[in-house]
């Protein structure tokens, strides 16, 4: 038995930041419109209201408040929303890195990857996005056609882990 | 005590006991039947070599066939049977068969089953009646199968004596340690032989690990090497056949390791000699392990055969409790051995020739004593013919080995990963060469396959020559022990008939797993369900309460037709198509792969990947598109929007979504990085529910408020207070739509529109239905048509190619094959007799050669003649020839006529305004 609550959290608007061109310019913008850097590859960065998931070199997870992000953009880069194909789902407790082992191919129980680490990664064939929030909490951003599945896949390992 | 049955029959058994620990304490000594001649065997080893001892284990689902006894800890309840046997072990019918060895050599099958082919349906039935061991399973299994990853900076293989001492200074030493031990204790040798290191340094060395941090894993082995130091583990978390409540019964452990330190240690050989297979011969260290380990006794007057000082150590631990060795047996000249003899009788120059038994036990050993011949009574022959090092992980890592002469034996060299051997896996201990004696034909050397030195021989007459061959002429090595206990001899008595060292003998290839795994190990936790995740649709619920008739396509489950009460798949089919045709339907196209196209160089590369013009639409309008692979050959087709300045949405095929993606994303970020645009995928985010029929219109204004778009137009609407696109689109033929919803507001939209369909006389539709319709409109289907062999030209589009050029496959398309006569080509097909056959080949006369395919059977909706969509050569030139669709297969025939592929409203008036 793995110690996780494993919750689907409420649908919500998600974005997908893609810079293309001027990218030191764009960034001290968007800096300047959220309070924040944009952060580096495999990191995180929030003001509270919006957070910011970097997954590839060019292109953030935007989660939350957009407010001001698509007008500090201009030219150099665009907003995509994905919130409708994307289940977020909380696991929750000690053992999340445990249950991400599962049929896992990422590293989640190195412990340099703590809170405000995030990466892409497949689990159980399964594409999956992951931001550690706190040391006992991860969020999984799962494909919504795979989500039920996935979470039975959870669910079950949770159950069925004995070591 | 624990208790357990074998054969039906109760019996007692000591905690930690193995299976076979436990046959031997109760006195038993027949196991198994041999494959091939059913002869009796019985336990020859204590470790996962075992070729004898093979029994299934647990019942129904459960039941594990071709289970090693030695590598199955006894449970409560535990229940054993033994194989291949009929109509008991005792008395087997089939032993027969050994009466008739001489006419069943290696490869009899090869020089007895030709002959007339009819005759094949008889050989078959006896071959597979006497093929293969235990039986397979035949209920499902009701147990829990877990993958998981691991990483590490250390994964040691092998729990004895040197895997503890690496592990250790590893943990210790701050890395992140996994130490992997197949058996169910820690300790290796230690186990069976005495040592300085103290009574509890196996718990304390263990302990010291796991507090540095380190992981153990005991019932676990190293299954595979492969690239990059990933090594596959498998572990049993419950015995086979044991039933787990709640949890997994047996894992599969993908590791990625800095360094992998083999310990494996080595496996002990047997001695070829006449009867070498009787129950009562057994491997010298299996006898001390059995005694020391388990405290059982394998027999109580033992004559040991060996070419090495370890056997002595068996003739020492056998008098300490007070068994009597009548004989050493040293296969070395004098003085070897003799200060090691300890005052058993002890001969030099001496090789067993022979044994005799009954089915149960040995009675008497016959050898070879310096050239005269010997006899003793005995109940256990002892035997060791040297030491293989367990190199299968490091030669699966892509290394190579080395000849230790002094061993007789392969040691890895070269390591091609970032591996290390230790132990006496490395350094086994010394075993000098000696050639057999007593009568080839009796002398086993692949217990499992039943394999003798005098097949080989045979085999090397016969002129097979390379190992590879020699393998499998006679299945040596081929069985599930994989040749570990015989490679080595067979290796010798080859390499004795070439006149060459066993080295220029050849190896054969080491392949994983190095000991058998379950299918439910392979599988995980899909071992039900086929081995994938099921995608379902947004609208899954929705359809669920409609109980529709599922269709699985890929990875996804969408209806395949909604039929009412009293209809089967075929009626409501028809009534659904003839519904869009004379009212209206909706249906789910949520899976068509769609992506967002966004930046001011969205529209270049929508022309770089779509081989239609793309710049030229204005903002609101749409158009038909398709795209080809570099060597001008249609791979995909689907629609693009534009639906801003800026912004573009692009539509695909379901099956092809994910080629789809790679190839956007190829493009954008290596052929051309430099353009301002932003590709994302919004399959899912989008869920997509299309509208058609004559009465679509009205019932999309009724539902949204507003004018619906014209054919290939793009607006925004609100449908049940949600914002929607409104695509005009028709896949049918009919006026249509597409209403693409955010995903997680699909159900309201649904329904709101289901009750406006429902008002205008329509209903939901399925998958054949619109294959019904789509064959009838003359739309191609990627998969169908589009097949990866037909140019734009081949299938009707060419008038649609961007002039200007620039798109992918452009300059594959001037190929001169690409307009040589004779291509497949789409065409349509009207039947002249009944149904055609999807799938049928289209030939000219009966026999002829194939000239084209049926893609896509249909009819027409409005009085069901059947009609077809094909692939044919020179199709084009071809309209108003007669041919015969045939599928010998099925029996079914039409002839049919050949037609343009556009059965229904080829001018395309019914979806314009």
């Amino acid at each position: 038995m793995i110690e996780v609550a494993i919750t689907p959290l409420p649908a919500a608007p998600l974005h997908v930041l893609e810079l293309w061109g001027n990218p030191k310019a764009a960034a001290a913008r968007v800096k300047k419109a959220l309070g924040f850097a944009l952060p580096e590859t495999g990191r995180s960065a929030s003001n509270g209201s919006t957070t910011l998931i970097r997954f590839e070199p060019t292109v953030w997870l935007v989660e939350g408040d957009l407010a001001g992000i698509e007008a500090a953009l201009g030219d150099d880069g665009a907003l995509t929303a994905i919130g409708g194909g994307i289940v977020r789902v909380q696991l929750q407790g000690t053992g999340w890195r445990t249950l991400l082992m599962e049929g896992g191919v990422f590293d989640a129980e190195n412990p340099a990857f703590g809170p405000g680490c995030s990466a892409a990664t497949v689990i159980d064939h399964v594409p999956v996005r992951l931001h550690v929030t706190a040391d006992d909490s991860c969020t999984a951003y799962v494909p919504a056609s795979y989500s039920h599945d996935m979470i039975d896949f959870w669910q079950i390992a949770a159950t069925v882990q004995t070591v | 005590m624990i208790g357990f049955t074998f054969d039906g029959k109760a019996y007692q058994a000591h905690p930690g006991d193995t299976l076979a620990a436990a046959l031997l304490r109760n006195g038993v000594g027949l196991v198994g039947r041999s494959f091939k001649y059913h002869r009796p065997r019985g336990i020859m080893a204590a470790g996962v070599e075992e070729p004898n001892a093979l029994v299934t284990v647990g019942e129904g689902g459960r039941c594990e066939p071709n289970t090693r006894a030695t590598d199955v800890m006894v449970y409560e309840g535990l229940v054993a049977r033994s194989q291949n046997r009929w109509p008991s072990l005792q008395f087997d019918f089939a032993a027969v068969t050994g009466l008739f060895a001489k006419a069943l050599p290696a490869g009899f099958y090869y020089k007895t089953f030709f002959g007339p082919a009819k005759l094949w349906l008889v050989y078959e039935w006896f071959i597979r009646r006497a093929a293969g061991l235990g039986d397979a399973p035949q209920l499902a299994d009701p147990d829990h199968y877990s993958q998981r990853a691991a990483f590490c900076d250390v994964l040691v293989i092998g729990g004895g004596r040197s895997g503890l001492q690496a592990a250790c200074e590893a943990a210790e030493s701050g890395q992140r340690v996994i130490l992997v031990e197949q058996e169910a204790v820690l300790g290796g040798s230690l186990l069976r032989d005495s040592h300085d290191l103290g009574p509890d340094w196996i718990e304390a060395t263990a302990a010291r690990i796991r507090r540095s941090g380190g992981t153990i894993l005991t019932r676990t082995s190293g299954s595979g090497y492969w690239e990059h130091d990933l090594v596959t583990l498998s572990q049993k978390l419950a015995e086979p056949g044991q039933v787990q409540t709640g949890g997994a019964v047996q894992r599969l452990w993908h590791v990625r390791a800095g360094k992998v330190i083999l310990a494996t240690g080595c496996i002990e050989r047997p001695i070829a000699f006449a009867h070498n297979d009787r129950p009562g011969v057994m491997l010298s260290q299996a006898v001390r392990t059995y005694l020391r380990r388990f405290g059982v006794l394998p027999g109580h007057r033992v004559v040991i055969a060996a070419n090495n000082d370890d056997a002595y150590l068996t003739a020492k631990a056998l008098k300490e409790a007070g068994t009597e060795v009548v004989a050493i047996l040293d296969a070395r000249p004098a003085p070897a051995g003799a200060d090691l003899a300890n005052g058993v009788p002890h001969y030099n120059n001496a090789q067993p020739l022979s044994v005799k038994g009954t089915r149960h036990c040995l009675r008497s050993v016959t050898a070879d004593v310096d050239g005269a011949s010997q006899s003793w009574n005995a109940d256990l022959l002892a035997v060791s013919g040297g030491f293989t090092p367990v190199v299968h992980l490091h030669m699966q890592a892509g290394g190579t080995l080395a000849f230790d002469e002094k061993a007789q034996a392969f040691t890895p060299a070269i390591s091609r990963q970032n591996i290390e051997t230790t132990g006496s896996a490395a350094n086994p201990p010394a075993a000098p060469a000696c050639p057999p004696k007593g009568d080839p034909k009796k002398s086993f050397i692949d217990f499992q396959n039943d394999v003798t030195l005098a097949d080989v021989d045979l085999a090397w007459a016969e002129g097979y020559r390379s190992v590879e061959h020699l393998k499998r002429y006679t299945t040596l090595g081929m069985a599930t022990d994989q040749g570990k206990t015989s490679n080595m001899a067979a290796l010798a008595r080859l390499a004795e008939q070439q006149g060459v060292t066993i080295p220029d003998a050849g190896l054969t290839t080491f392949r994983p797993p190095y000991t058998p795994v379950t299918m439910g190990l392979l599988a995980g936790r899909t071992h039900r369900d086929g081995g994938a995740h099921l995608r379902r649709l947004a609208l899954w619920d929705a359809h669920h309460a409609a109980e529709p008739i599922w269709q699985p396509a890929g990875y996804w489950k969408r209806p395949r037709a909604f039929p009412r009460p009293g209809e089967d798949l075929e009626a409501a089919s028809r009534r659904e198509a003839q519904t869009v045709r004379s009212a209206v339907g909706m249906t789910d196209v949520s899976t068509l792969a769609k992506f967002d196209v966004s930046g001011p160089d969205a529209a270049r590369f929508l022309e770089i990947i779509c081989a239609t013009s793309v710049r030229k639409l204005a903002v609101g309008r749409g158009r038909y598109t398709f795209m080809l692979r570099e060597d001008g050959l249609v791979f995909d087709d689907g629609t693009v929007w534009r639906l801003g300045e800026q912004r573009y949405l692009l539509t695909s095929s379901t099956g092809g979504a994910d080629k789809m993606a790679t190839l956007l994303s190829y493009v954008r970020q290596v052929l051309h990085p430099e353009l301002r645009v932003s590709v994302v995928t919004v399959q899912e985010h989008y869920a997509g529910i299309a509208v058609a029929g004559p009465k679509a219109k009205a019932a999309l204004a009724a539902l949204t408020g507003a004018e619906p778009p014209r054919h290939m137009s793009h607006s925004q609407a609100s449908v049940a207070g949600v914002s929607v696109h409104l695509l005009g689109a028709s896949y049918s033929g009919e006026r249509a739509f597409e209403i693409y919803v955010e995903a997680s507001h699909a159900e309201a939209v649904w329904n709101a529109c289901q009750a406006e369909v429902l008002a205008h006389g329509g209903c939901s539709y399925g998958l054949d239905a619109m294959d019904v319709l789509r064959i009838e409109k003359g739309h191609v289907l990627v998969g169908g048509e589009v097949d990866g062999r037909c140019s734009p030209h081949d299938l009707g589009l060419a008038g649609m190619l961007n002039r200007a050029g620039g798109f992918i496959g452009a300059a594959g398309l001037t190929r001169p094959a690409l307009s040589a006569p004779g291509r497949l080509q789409l065409v349509g097909l009207e039947s002249l007799s009944g149904p055609i056959p999807e799938g049928g080949m289209l030939i000219p006369f009966k026999n002829a050669a194939a000239e084209g395919h049926v893609t896509g059977s249909g009819y027409r909706v409005v009085d069901g003649t059947p009609i077809a969509l094909a692939l044919l050569r020179g199709g084009a030139k071809r309209h108003g020839e007669v041919v015969i669709a045939t599928s010998p297969t099925r029996g079914q025939h039409a002839r049919v006529r050949i037609v343009a592929p556009h059965f229904y409203d080829p001018a395309g008036e019914r979806y314009r305004d």
